[in-house]
């Protein structure tokens, strides 16, 4: 095991932070489980970790929006926390609940001071609907997103209510596709990779109409990482949607790669 | 309290290139489609009614930072949109707001309750929230019925709704409604109720008192308080000595209501049987089919470690697991508010889990519902729901239960039959997982209560919601039915709860758990209290959501989201320190004792003395007849049809409610949380073929797995309630047969749902239904014990009838059979899609001439032709139980591509699911399948059948594992669009792929959200 240290939040409604901690126990690092309110109380700090894992879940039960008021207890209970934390070039990954609470509180797309401004937003599927469902994901070769580097595409559940990404300045998603930022969108699995595009994917390739079909964003640095989808949920290969058909050699499923590359990262830089 | 201002927070979606008001088109969509009421636009604005002392400048920063989300949304404060220029083009032609009624849970506001006070803190205690929604109609049918629409939109048992009609809202009246201001409750001192009376004053007592005892019953009660060593114990507490109080008759009544101690499965039953001529006495079915069997079998079972006592049944798994099960009916409160009672029936069978033992993990939900079917136009009595919105509410309840507290959903199945439109049948299930053993060397499947601990109330606060909810489901439904047994769950609050909970048993802070679900804290102290031998409760310190309720309400209240625990003093500290950091409220309410006695005191006073050998043991045995005589129907008309015609039937009875795909429906469960879905509900290139079972690897990265199964068959009930439930437990055994289960360690669950089965006025059929029941039971013995399959858990709810405008309507009998197994290796798991091109297709077991309240008879009898038949499926045992062991030997021994079982709609049915699975159809000769008709063949529903495919190059080990067996060779997996059945070289069904797959589609598929 590496001396990598990871904060995995919960508390509130958050429901994936036994299988997120998993996650980056199998990439190497050591993981905790951490209450938002020992954060919020000083019982322990982010400082003592090098990456922040917001995982899913249904944080105050999407009341009010989805990720809003957890945000909030961040926003308002810990800012200079996460602040320092961002800015001494540690790690943050979102994952579903936890991707609609870092753009809620500003964190995603972000900017470089930190200002924990909201610029975007995640909003009801266009079925009106929460779902559970397989997608392919294409990855930005471009993007300065240490999360994702040398993913091209991987297959991995949505589980949704409120995965439609929007902003309201078309220029705000032009600078984010310029920075790279725009990291992950949903793809056809029949097309040739490199094929994801700004034009919008029927349902159920892009599940919830999100704007340019995008699944998930990085901030300017890369280093803070957000999306619907669940790659802890595809650690296994037997966790596959259709596993039985293919026989594969069992093993680590596609989902993986996301929480070696950020590991890696942790021992090369922060560690 | 009264002059705290009430202000007004409005918040709408922002009209953007790209962005909808998605809640404004479900509502559109699902007026069009469950009621054919084309609207052009609906908008939908979101109400907060804010009760705080709030400064202009805070409400502006509760707006911008909690309210309004400032990239999607507006919002006002204290100024409305509809009068605002710039947010509505036009005026609405039509508005409805929809506000909850004082005292129903209000989640929403609960949340925003909560981010207040994260931006003011020093608003807690004294803030108050309550939501509404407005919908705003624009593009309206001329002749459109506002009121229905509201009526439509809002359940009156616990929302309230107000309409502003064409004219309103041309004079820009809109809708409005008061803050939902709860009264407060009348606080009435225990009273004395004098038992001295006519034994028609007792009966009547019982009933105005929704008591729901029986004459025996009252008279037990009124012979307790005639014994002079009871009436000195009394006299010594200060307690009235010759009568009950209040405090202690509804203690009785909860503890001895049908609903919580299973009177007619414990009672002395006559049963005489006009077939065989045959008369037996039957003492207890409980003991003598379900008990008795399964502790037979425990004997040869080292790995059944908690059976029947605890709230769920625990097996051992692994070295270091064990996992427990449990499934619950939650009927009645879905019949009257299909959302929150299905909600509270979930999450309530979720806290079965954590309360079981010294507290397990939830980790997986299972949720099997019976409905009137979606299209039903027949006549509906009066207050009963349309069956499509009791399946739109039951099914969002269970969804919001299921997927806020982060537990996946992943088995299920959706049963259609008009006799459940007067009482659905809603059964919620649950897994969990425990450590065999704790830290502190507690094997964590045995509670250690001692007399001293102290007894905590934890999590949600007890208001008048849910009273009585324990006997109102032990009585029909009827127009009176009380609002009081509805509620609505909280799962954040229960969330909180369960996080805090587990990390106390953990760190060996707890002694005894148990929910308050049914009886309340009557039920949950009472119970553990037999384990110290006596408690003492103090009502006064329990939290209240509403001031002034009465001892009596606060003890016997079904308030949900709440646990009771007992913790050394010791303790104390750590335990409360845990509470704080997870925001759950903890309360100490008594004190677990080995007086002998439950006592309950409300501050200083006495107010209830009940004898723990009274309360658990006095209710009188019921003594019960029951006579079966074997209903004779008429034979099955069967319509001339060649091939062609047999490929519509074919996809007509794919477009059975019953056949056909959930898919839209369960779609919407999060079946994948946790990370460990290896089997799901749907498998296939497309990802939508039906799973039979699933298998979840819970241990992340392991390849240990564990199955779950159901199977239920209510339709055979009215040939035979033996076939019908011998085909149910086939079927659960099936099903998860079919995706490799290690039949050396599987165990079931039983949980019945019968009409009322007790000879009356009212139930004049009362003996047959009662034989029914009694058949059913021998069934459940005979199977089990074949199959080695122990019921380790189970739930009975027998008054399944509605007496409506005049009209009784009862349930066929059911019986939902659950199963919990062990797999060795996920990795070798099979699913039920056909894979590739070229393998192998063999049919398992064998098949007769079993027409008999099939899927397809059921069908063709609706149409107007014939009768159900009479020849109803049985189960041979030995015979699948030989081949079911030889088919997962060879599943273990990698020989399996896919495995599908045969059930609804038969043969044809299962090989076209398998098509779905891959996309393409072949030609399958059914020449060897025996001495059957067409019919039987295609669509008999004969158990013990399995259709599975190998490789090619696997076929012949595969034949060879399968020698004994009978196993048909009936083609091999294609690429056609046209589905062929041929025999002896006649095709016999002839169909195409896709207009199949559109008819088993389509039926479920249904537009909006509930």
């Amino acid at each position: 095991m590496s001396d990598v240290k990871v904060a995995v939040l919960y508390g509130f409604g958050i429901n994936c932070d036994h299988e997120t901690k998993a996650v980056f126990e199998m990439a190497g690092a050591s993981a905790d489980r951490i209450h938002v309110n020992e954060l919020v109380n000083g019982e322990k700090t982010l400082a003592d970790y090098h990456i922040m894992a917001v995982p899913g879940g249904f944080s105050f039960g999407d009341h009010l929006g989805s990720g809003r008021l957890l945000g909030n207890r961040l926003r308002f209970g810990i800012r200079d926390m996460v602040q320092d934390f961002v800015k001494a070039g540690k790690l943050v990954i979102g994952i579903c609940n936890g991707f609609q609470v870092l753009v809620k509180m500003g964190l995603l797309p972000g900017d470089e001071a930190v200002s924990l401004e909201q610029t975007a937003s995640l909003t009801l599927n266009n079925t009106g609907h929460y779902e559970d469902r397989w997608v392919t994901l294409e990855f930005d070769a471009d993007s300065p997103c240490v999360w994702t580097k040398g993913l091209t595409r991987i297959r991995v559940p949505v589980r949704h209510g409120e995965g439609k990404f929007v902003t309201t300045i078309d220029a705000n998603l032009d600078q984010w596709a310029e920075n790279g930022q725009l990291v992950v969108r949903y793809i056809d699995p029949d097309t040739a990779y490199p094929s994801a595009g700004d034009d919008p994917l029927p349902f159920p390739i892009c599940p919830n109409a999100s704007m340019r079909n995008i699944a998930g964003v990085c901030d300017p640095s890369g280093r803070i990482f957000g999306l619907m989808p669940h790659p802890e949920a595809n650690h296994s290969t037997w966790l596959g949607a259709t596993w039985t058909r293919e026989l594969p050699e069992h093993g680590e499923g596609e989902g993986m790669v996301i929480f070696h590359n950020a590991v890696k990262f942790a021992e090369e830089n922060l560690v | 309290m009264s002059d705290i201002p009430v202000h007004l927070v409005e918040v709408t979606p922002r009209e953007l290139p790209g962005m909808q008001d998605t809640r404004g088109e479900s509502v559109r969509s699902m007026l069009s489609t469950d009621h054919n009421i084309q609207v052009e636009r609906i908008a939908s604005i979101t109400g907060y009614q804010v009760k705080a002392q709030l400064t202009g400048e805070q409400l502006l920063q509760s707006l911008q930072d909690l309210f309004c989300d400032p990239i999607i949304e507006h919002g006002m404060v204290n100024q409305s949109l509809l009068d605002t220029d710039g947010f509505f083009d036009t005026a609405p032609e039509m508005a409805i707001m929809i506000g909850f009624k004082p005292g129903v849970t209000d989640n929403a506001a609960q949340a925003a309750l909560d981010g207040l006070c994260t931006l003011f803190p020093d608003q807690s205690g004294t803030a108050q929230v309550a939501t509404t929604m407005t919908y705003l109609f624009w593009g309206l049918p001329e002749d459109v019925d506002g009121k229905a629409i509201a009526n439509m939109l809002h359940n009156p048992m616990i929302e309230r709704a107000a309409l502003a009609t064409r004219d309103h809202c041309a004079q820009k009246i809109w809708p409005q409604l008061s803050y939902p201001e709860r009264p407060p409750a009348a606080f009435n001192a225990p009273a004395t109720i004098d038992l001295e009376v006519s034994d028609e004053a007792l009966m009547e007592l019982s009933e105005t008192g929704l008591l729901a005892l029986n004459l025996e019953e009252m008279q037990a009660i009124q012979a307790h308080y005639r014994d002079a060593d009871v009436q000195a114990a009394r006299e010594a507490l200060g307690l009235p000595p010759a009568a009950p109080t209040d405090v202690e008759l509804e203690c009785l009544a909860q503890t001895w209501s049908e609903h919580c101690s299973h009177k007619i499965f414990a009672a002395k039953i006559h049963h005489v049987d006009k077939e065989s001529g045959e008369e037996s006495t039957l003492d207890s079915l409980f003991k003598t089919h379900i008990m008795k069997p399964t502790l037979d079998m425990q004997k040869e079972n080292d790995w059944l470690l908690s059976i029947f006592h605890d709230n769920s049944g625990v097996i051992e798994w692994t070295e270091d697991w064990s996992l427990c099960i449990k499934a619950e009916t939650h009927n009645s409160p879905s019949a009257l508010d299909p959302f929150g009672g299905a909600m509270t029936g979930i999450v309530g069978v979720n806290r079965d889990i954590l309360g079981t033992g010294l507290g397990a993990r939830p980790i997986a939900n299972m949720d099997v519902f019976c409905f009137g079917p979606p299209d039903f136009d027949g006549d509906l009595p009066g207050g009963l729901f349309h069956p499509s919105r009791v399946l739109r509410g039951v099914h969002a309840g269970i969804r919001a239960g299921g997927n806020e507290s982060g537990i996946p959903t992943v088995n299920g199945a959706i049963v259609f039959d008009d006799r459940y439109i007067g009482k659905p049948l809603v059964y919620a299930g649950t897994v969990g997982i425990m450590p065999r053993k704790l830290a502190d060397g507690r094997e964590s499947h045995i509670k250690t209560p001692q007399a001293g601990d102290v007894i905590y109330m934890l999590g949600g606060r007890v208001g008048s919601d849910g009273i009585h909810g324990a006997t109102f489901s032990s009585l029909e439904l009827t127009e009176e039915s009380p609002s009081s047994a509805v509620q609505i769950g909280d799962p954040i609050t229960q969330k909180k709860m369960l996080d805090m909970t587990l990390e106390a048993r953990d760190a060996g802070l707890i002694q005894v758990i148990t929910d308050n679900g049914a009886g309340g804290l009557s039920s949950s102290v009472g119970e553990m209290a037999e384990l110290t031998g006596g408690a003492e409760l103090d009502l006064s310190v329990v939290p209240l959501k509403q001031a002034g309720l009465s001892p009596w309400e606060i003890l016997v209240s079904e308030s949900q989201e709440r646990m009771t625990l007992g913790v050394r003093a010791a303790d104390m500290a750590a335990f409360e320190a845990l509470a704080d950091l997870h925001e759950v409220e903890a309360t100490v309410v008594g004190t677990f004792t080995d007086s002998g006695a439950f006592i309950v005191k409300f501050g200083e006073d006495n107010v209830a003395h009940l004898p723990m050998d009274f309360m658990h043991d006095g209710c009188p045995q019921l003594q019960l007849h029951s006579e079966w005589v074997p209903p004779v129907h008429d034979e099955i008309a069967f319509p001339d049809a060649d091939a062609k015609a047999m490929g519509g039937l074919l996809a007509d009875v794919l477009a059975r409610p019953n056949v056909a795909s959930k898919e839209w429906w369960v779609r919407q469960y999060d079946h994948e949380v946790i990370a460990q879905s290896v089997i799901k509900p749907f498998c296939g290139v497309n990802h939508d073929a039906p799973g039979d079972a699933a298998v979840i690897a819970p241990l992340q990265g392991d390849t240990r797995g564990a199955v779950v199964s159901c199977g239920i068959v209510p339709r055979y009930s009215d040939i035979d309630a033996y076939a019908m439930t011998a085909a149910a437990i086939d079927e659960a055994v099936r099903n998860a047969v079919c995706v490799g289960v290690d039949l050396n360690k599987i165990a079931g669950l039983d949980n019945f749902c019968w009409p009322d089965p007790i000879e009356s006025a009212k139930t004049p059929d009362g003996r047959f239904k009662l034989a029914q029941l009694v058949r059913s039971n021998q069934a459940l013995d005979d199977v089990c014990r074949a199959y080695n399959l122990p019921c380790i858990s189970g739930k009975d709810s027998m008054k399944n009838d509605a007496h409506l405008d005049g009209k009784k309507i009862s349930i066929p009998p059911t019986l939902l059979y659950t199963l919990l197994g062990d797999h060795l290796d996920v990795r070798k798991a099979v699913s039920s899609d056909f894979k590739d091109a070229g393998d192998v297709v063999y049919l398992l077991g064998e098949t007769h001439q079993e027409l008999g309240a099939s899927e397809l008879a059921f069908m063709l009898c609706e149409r107007g032709e014939g009768g159900i038949g009479n020849a109803v499926p049985q189960v041979d045992t030995t015979r699948n139980l030989a081949l079911y062991r030889a088919l997962t030997g060879a599943m273990d021994a990698g020989l399996v591509r896919s495995a599908h079982d045969c059930s609804d709609g038969g043969l044809a049915a299962a090989i076209a699911e398998c098509c779905f699975g891959c996309d393409g159809a072949g030609n399958f000769d059914l020449s060897g399948i025996g001495e059957v008709d067409d019919w039987a063949a295609l669509f008999g529903e004969s158990q013990g059948r399995i259709v599975v495919t190998t490789t090619p190059e696997n076929a012949a080990a595969f034949e060879a594992a399968m020698a004994d067996h009978a196993h048909l060779r009936i083609g091999e997996v294609g690429t056609a669009r046209t589905l062929k059945f041929s025999r002896d070289g006649n095709t016999i069904l002839e169909a195409n792929l896709g207009k199949l797959l559109d008819a088993w589609k389509d039926t479920l598929t249904m537009g909006g959200v509930a």
